[in-house]
This record gives C-alpha cells, sequence and structure tokens, in this order.
C-alpha cells in the first residue's frame, strides 16, 4: 500500500493489489499446470489455454491501470473469459483428472476476475460474480460437494472485497466533501472579516459626523459608536482559549473587559497564567470596575494596564472618581462590613499576590494587584517556565 | 528643515491611506475644513509609497489594513524614503500586534477610527510638529515590548534596548490614563519632559527595530556596503 492515498480515487490501491494477485496465481496456476502437463488429454491444449490466461491477464492489467476502457466493463468481459477458460476444463483434462477432482482450468486464477468485479461494483459486483465463477466450477467440475469450500472462499472474497470498495469510495467522497467545505468557509471567513472592516468603518464614520451635528443626529452617532467598540472587541478579541496544559492569555481575557469607558491596555504578546488564576484575575478586575460604576458613575472612565513584570503580572485598575478618603477602608473591615476590597483582597491572596489602593481625596483611585507566578506555580503544583 | 511643503503657507500637507473611499473622502474633509492640507489620497501601500515620495507631505494619515500590504509595510517604505515625515496611524480594528508593528517602523502616534474629528486634528498637529500621540493601549504594547526584549536572549542586533525608571513610570502613567499634564504633576516636571521622555521610548524602540532589520540585510547581502 502507499503511504499517500489520492482521496480521489480511493480504490485505486485496491486495484493494484488486484493485479499483483492476479499475476502471483496465473504464475501458480501456470507451473502446477506445466508440471502435470502429461496428465491432460490434450496437453497442447492446456498450453494454449495457459497462453490465452496469460494474454487476458496482460491486456486487463493494461486496462485497469489504465482505466480506459471503463474498468466496469473490463470486470464483465473478465468473468466471462474466467468463465470460458473453465469451460475448457471438460476438454483438455482426462477423464483421469476429472475422477480425480483435479483443479478446474484457470484454478486459482479464476478468483481474480471476481475481485476485480468486486472492486467496480461493491458488494453486489463481488456476490454475483461469485456466484457466477461458482457456478462454472460447479458445471465444469460436477463435484459440488468438494468445490463447497472454495465456493464460499470465493463467495466470503467477493463480499468483503466490495465492501471495502463501497467504503473507501464514500469515505473519499466525505473527504472531498469536507475539504471543500473548509475550504469555502476559509472564503467566507475572510469575505467576513471584509465586511466586519467596512461595517467598523461605516460605524465609526456615522460617529464622528453625528457628534458633529448634533441633536438627534448626535444620539444615532452615539448608538453607533457603541456598536463599533463592540463590534472591534470581538473582532480583535476572539474567544479566550484555553490550551491543552490548561493555561490562558490573561492579556487576551482583560481585553474582554474594554468598552467605550474602560480603557485595557496589554502587552501585545500572550501573558499565559494556569486558567483558574486568570479567571479569578479577571473576576476581581471586574469587581474593581463593578465598584468604579458604583461609586464614581455609571458612565465614569476607569483604566486597567496588565504588565507582565516577569517573575509575575500586575494589573492596575484606576479611576478618576472623588478617591477613598484614609482609613475608610479599613474601618468599613473592622466592622464587619465585607466590602468589595475586603473580597478582592482574599481571592488576590489565595492565589499568592497582594493587593494595595493608591488613592487621595480627589486623585481617583488605583488598585495595584501584584500575583508573582512563582505563588502561582506551587498553588497549581506545576512548574513555570519562562520562555 | 521642517518646512517641505512646496505649496507655500504654513500649513501642515495631509496624505490619507485608506482603503475605503467614504471614510477616506470624509476624513480628507473633515481636514481641510479645519485648515489643514490634505495634499493626496491613496487607497491601499503600494500606492500610499508612489504618492508620498511624489508630494512628500508632513504627515501622513495611515490606515493598517489595506488588503494584501498591510500599512506596516507601507509606513517603513515611506519613512525609509522621507525621514522628515511622520506617520500617524488611525486604524479601525485596534489590532494590537500591527499597531506595534507600525510603531515599531517609525509611526509616532496611534488613534482608533472612533475618536472623534477634533481629538483627529489634534493628533494630526501634534504629530505634525513631533509629537508622539500616545493612547494608555499603545503605552501598554510599548510597555510590554520593552519587557518582552529584556528577557529575549541576546538577539543579532545586540543588546535589547531598556527604559530608564523614569520613562518606564511616565509610560505607566500614560497607559494608566493620565494625561501628559496630569503625569508631569505628579512627577514633578513639565508636561514637555514628559512628552520628550514618551518620545525617547519609541526612538529606542524604532532604532533598535532599524539595527535588526539592517543586521538582518548585511547577513542576507541585501546591502551593496
Amino acid at each position: 500500500m502507499p503511504s499517500a492515498v489520492d482521496m480521489q480515487r480511493p480504490v485505486e490501491p485496491l486495484w493494484r493489489g488486484m493485479l499483483v494477485y492476479r499475476t502471483l496465481t496465473l504464475a501458480s496456476t501456470a507451473a502446477v499446470t506445466v508440471w502435470r502437463l502429461d496428465d491432460f488429454a490434450s496437453p497442447a491444449g492446456a498450453v494454449a489455454v495457459l497462453v490465452a490466461m496469460a494474454g487476458w491477464t496482460l491486456l486487463t492489467s493494461i486496462w485497469y491501470v489504465g482505466g480506459r476502457p471503463d474498468r466496469r466493463l473490463v470486470a464483465i468481459a473478465d468473468v466471462l473469459v474466467t468463465v470460458a477458460v473453465m469451460a475448457t476444463t471438460p476438454l483438455v483434462q482426462s477423464p483421469q483428472q476429472l475422477a480425480a477432482d483435479a483443479p478446474v482450468m484457470g484454478s486459482i486464477w479464476t478468483s481474480g476476475a471476481v475481485l476485480a468485479c468486486a472492486l467496480a461494483y461493491g458488494v453486489r459486483g463481488g456476490l454475483l460474480s461469485a456466484v457466477a465463477v461458482a457456478g462454472a466450477l460447479v458445471a465444469f467440475q460436477a463435484r459440488m460437494e468438494t468445490e463447497l469450500g472454495d465456493i464460499q472462499l470465493m463467495i466470503l472474497a467477493g463480499l468483503t472485497v466490495g465492501y471495502a470498495a463501497t467504503v473507501l469510495r464514500r469515505s473519499g467522497e466525505r473527504l472531498r466533501e469536507a475539504i471543500t467545505h473548509e475550504a469555502s468557509m476559509a472564503e467566507r471567513e475572510r469575505l467576513a472579516r471584509e465586511v466586519h472592516d467596512g461595517v467598523l468603518q461605516v460605524l465609526g464614520y456615522v460617529k464622528r459626523r453625528g457628534a458633529e451635528v448634533g441633536g438627534q443626529a448626535g444620539e444615532l452617532g452615539r448608538l453607533a459608536g457603541e456598536q463599533e467598540f463592540a463590534l472591534r472587541t470581538l473582532l480583535t478579541t476572539g474567544p479566550v482559549m484555553t490550551d491543552a496544559q490548561g493555561r490562558r492569555d490573561l492579556a487576551a481575557a482583560l481585553r474582554m473587559l474594554s468598552t467605550a469607558r474602560i480603557s485595557v491596555s496589554t502587552p501585545a504578546h500572550k501573558v499565559e497564567l494556569p486558567a483558574r488564576v486568570v479567571d479569578e484575575l479577571v473576576g476581581v478586575v471586574g469587581a474593581a470596575l463593578a465598584n468604579v460604576a458604583l461609586h464614581v458613575g455609571p458612565d465614569a472612565p476607569a483604566w486597567v494596564l496588565l504588565e507582565d513584570v516577569g517573575h509575575g503580572v500586575e494589573i492596575s485598575v484606576r479611576d478618576e472618581g472623588p478617591g477613598i478618603p484614609a482609613g475608610r477602608l479599613e474601618a468599613a473591615a473592622s466592622e464587619g462590613r465585607l466590602g468589595v476590597a475586603k473580597s478582592m483582597r482574599g481571592r488576590v491572596m489565595d492565589l499568592g499576590g497582594t493587593i494595595s489602593c493608591d488613592t487621595a481625596p480627589g486623585r481617583g483611585t488605583d488598585w495595584i494587584i501584584r500575583v508573582p507566578r512563582a505563588g502561582v506555580a506551587r498553588n497549581e503544583r506545576t512548574v513555570v517556565h519562562r520562555r | 528643515m521642517s518646512e517641505q511643503s512646496s505649496t507655500g503657507g504654513d500649513a501642515i500637507t495631509v496624505m490619507v491611506v485608506d482603503d475605503h473611499p467614504m471614510w477616506r473622502e470624509g476624513v480628507a474633509r473633515d481636514l481641510d475644513e479645519r485648515g489643514l492640507k490634505v495634499v493626496a489620497t491613496a487607497p491601499d501601500a503600494d500606492a500610499a509609497v508612489r504618492i508620498a515620495l511624489a508630494v512628500r507631505p508632513r504627515v501622513v494619515l495611515m490606515d493598517l489594513n489595506l488588503g494584501a500590504r498591510s500599512g506596516v509595510h507601507a509606513t517603513e517604505a515611506i519613512l525609509d524614503k522621507l525621514p522628515d515625515t511622520k506617520v500617524l496611524v488611525l486604524s479601525a480594528s485596534g489590532e494590537h500586534a500591527d499597531v506595534l508593528q507600525a510603531v515599531k517602523a517609525g509611526a509616532t502616534g496611534y488613534l482608533v477610527k472612533s475618536a472623534s474629528v477634533q481629538e483627529l486634528i489634534d493628533a494630526v498637529r501634534r504629530t505634525a510638529e513631533g509629537y508622539p500621540v500616545f493612547t494608555p493601549g499603545l503605552a501598554g504594547l510599548v510597555l510590554g515590548e520593552y519587557r518582552r526584549l529584556a528577557d529575549e536572549p541576546e538577539g543579532p542586533a545586540g543588546a535589547a534596548p531598556v527604559l530608564t525608571e523614569r520613562e518606564t513610570d511616565v509610560l505607566r502613567l500614560v497607559a494608566k490614563g493620565l494625561t501628559a499634564k496630569q503625569i508631569g504633576e505628579r512627577l514633578v516636571v513639565s508636561h514637555r519632559t514628559v512628552e520628550s521622555h514618551v518620545q525617547n521610548t519609541l526612538r529606542k524602540l524604532q532604532l533598535h527595530n532599524r539595527a535588526q532589520l539592517v543586521r538582518y540585510a548585511i547577513e542576507q547581502g541585501l546591502t551593496d556596503e
């Protein structure tokens, strides 16, 4: 079997195999016939039949390999010629040979035509040709009981090879369909990218024009701007995948949080951490952002910055709100109120990290979350290799 | 020196590169209406390079998503021939990797297309004056790139560029959304000083990128000398 199967013609290797089988059976049949030539009633006739078999084998090999004339026609002719070869048995074999149940003319070579039919027509072709050849076997040898095993084997071969050919053809078709489908999907994706880019441009344009014209158009422009932002975020971030080692890109995960009011800055390269850590950090940042919306205002801008500092990561979540007066966080905690700050702190500490808050009245709030890679590695029982 | 426009006056000459006709014409009109001089427009990277060499604009407003050849390519080619020209990237998709590449290729600013007309005009003027136009997002990318280069084994272009402590502080504050004025107040320096720190961070990155390209060209036998 060749290593690469041509998917346009999946049955091809089986044809080649059949031809090899055919040639080998021709050689063995010829050898046995020549060795026993003296037994024949007509040795010249036996040799003539052998020459015809060899000629036919050569001819069909050329036709089968070339694929012309149509293999299906050649296969039918093959069965007819094979039956004809078998029909010479009473003419060339001696009565002693017939009585001794010597192999029919063509012997094992005759099964080649069955295989050819099975390959050309599938299960049905294999079965019908096997029955035809078996019929000839019975007709020209008339010893049904001794041939039963051969007949069963021949029918079995016709069935299995026919089945294999059918399955191969079908899977070849499916593979072809799948590849065509894949190519059309890739083309659709390319078109989608172009369309999306066009949509982004138009939305951006509407937003700008609307803002200039003002009034109702301004409202339209604002809506267009929101959609533009949502689409751009979707296009540039895509789903955040977890790789085989259970690691995920924190940078991509955080970028998903960006909106028209939230700016997310990250490195261009991936910042990979165990998926659980990424989820926790995204959760903490989300809580901080929700806090901004709650205390500063739903439209208040906020900035998220992710830095990969080698031995760990640093995340900053900043707003320009009124800030938190000194001691208020501690007071809230000591009163037993589980404020946002405390829950954030707990989550970060579970990851082996620290969280601090840089704030002063009138200067906004800047949460700084630091999580070491080493701490993450210990908790996750995995060794983290840095590039 | 800074006066390259042969069309007279002190209007800033601008070329708009964008594959989307509606956007291209719209932006050109916006700029024209506000006293900037749009001397050319181009729909793709190859045309952009050809036309830029002919009209020598002060500022090129460059879209990155231009089809076959990207705006990064055009940025590189234009700045190679016209070192006094400035490139301001105006991108719809906000593709972070592309933006970083364009900046390394020499672009001195980056703005998303959703920016308002006034922001755009200001950005073009600042770019023409030689100031970098930074968004927090771009600052985050540049900061990340310095970290990445520092972690890399020593490359063919020699040691990776490093930021001074002050430059790192400035970039970080830009990435956190502070304006140059706010940063100046915090670090007790003038906002001009802040601008020059930001400029330095870009210049070093671009020099390193250039050194890498030259080294690569020599290795590949692409240069004559």
